[in-house]
């Protein structure tokens, strides 16, 4: 019996660990829906925290990799947008209503979010900015030296 | 050997149990303490364009000063490298821009320029520090009026980099030690737009 309780306890306090390592950055979290023709709906949660360690693991291909080397020379900007981003986790930055179309981007508890409306169509997108921060300055080192 | 070990369990339950406040709770401790700093010591750029189309067309954009200090100079692209801008035109048809700002800076205050046509009204003056630029175009249905209000210092800032360059990141630090100032304010048939600074890091108009 003890013996049991010992097991659970250390496999609980495992998953515990791992659960509070796996989230401590946040949620990468993409929602796409549309309400025209088919009427796709893309709902992508992944905890931040496994973004730039899975970089590591997978091998752009083909036109991934193409698309990889030709932002590269932009991750530089975006690593410095995204670090100093950090420093305001509460602010409201763009805001842009046309008819219709709406787009608003802005950071909250330390995330960037996107949200850009138009007729048939919705798009939500929140990423910590401590992952654009990794994920970008490993992009960076992708750059072909000038 | 089991009692020793068993003694390690509450420990160990402690320490995960900490793992997790704590990586829980310094996120939302840090997040809070950012807020109110960035609320309090930050200057921020704002720019609002409110369209009286049809469309409605409203843009807000809000930039904290420092970010775009720290930002630009990782741009480089097109006539904007390293935070100046090359501009082509520092000598216009022979008007040394930067000789006839410095004499502006060492003159007294007073109105400059003074232009009144069936046209336009247009004024340049200098006073308290700053530079005033005003034009009122009568040519449209509904009169428009653009104002401009830059400090020197500002200008001083843009100008301090070598010959044809804007030095856009002096002119930003120099700004963010200005006080809350509306910069362009631009009102037509059209379009209204605004361009100013202050502390709060949102558009509350």
């Amino acid at each position: 019996m003890v013996l049991l309780a010992k097991i659970a306890l250390g496999f609980g306090a495992t998953v515990v660990l791992a659960g509070a390592y796996t989230f401590h950055e946040g949620v990468l979290r993409v929602d796409v829906d549309e309400t025209h023709g088919r009427g796709q709906h893309v709902h992508v949660w992944v905890p931040a925290a496994i973004v730039p360690m899975a970089m590591h693991f997978v091998v752009p291909r083909g036109r991934m990799l193409e698309a990889e080397e030709r932002s590269a020379k932009f991750m530089p900007l975006v690593h410095a947008v995204a670090k100093e981003l950090q420093k305001y986790p509460e602010a409201e930055l763009v805001e842009v209503h046309d008819g219709p179309q709406y787009i608003r981007v802005r950071t909250h508890n330390g995330n960037l979010l996107i949200d850009a409306e138009e007729p048939g169509q919705t798009v939500h997108v929140s990423c910590p900015l401590a992952t654009i921060d990794d994920v970008s300055r490993e992009l960076a080192t992708l750059a072909p030296a000038s | 050997m089991t009692s020793r070990t068993r003694h390690f369990f509450p420990v160990i339950a402690f320490l995960a149990a900490s793992f997790l406040y704590a990586s829980l709770g310094t996120q939302a401790q840090t997040s809070s303490a950012q807020s109110s700093t960035s609320a309090h010591g930050e200057r921020w750029l704002h720019v609002r364009v409110i369209s009286t189309n049809s469309k409605g067309e409203t843009v807000r954009v809000n930039v904290p000063l420092e970010l775009a200090e720290k930002v630009l100079p990782a741009i480089d692209h097109d006539r904007l490298h390293n935070g100046k801008v090359r501009v082509g035109c520092m000598d216009c048809d022979g008007v040394d821009v930067r000789t006839v700002f410095e004499a502006v800076r060492s003159s007294k205050d007073g109105e400059f320029v003074t232009v009144q046509s069936n046209d336009a009204d247009v004024s340049v003056m200098k006073k308290e520090g700053m530079l005033f630029v005003h034009v009122h175009d009568k040519n449209k249905p509904k009169h428009s009026q653009v104002e401009v209000k830059v400090p020197m210092k500002v200008v001083e800032a843009l100008l301090s980099g070598s010959k044809d360059e804007l030095d856009i990141v002096a002119g930003l630090h120099a700004l963010a030690g200005q006080g809350d100032v509306e910069l362009v304010s631009v009102k037509d048939d059209e379009n209204t737009i605004r361009v100013w600074l202050d502390s709060k890091n949102v558009t509350t108009d």
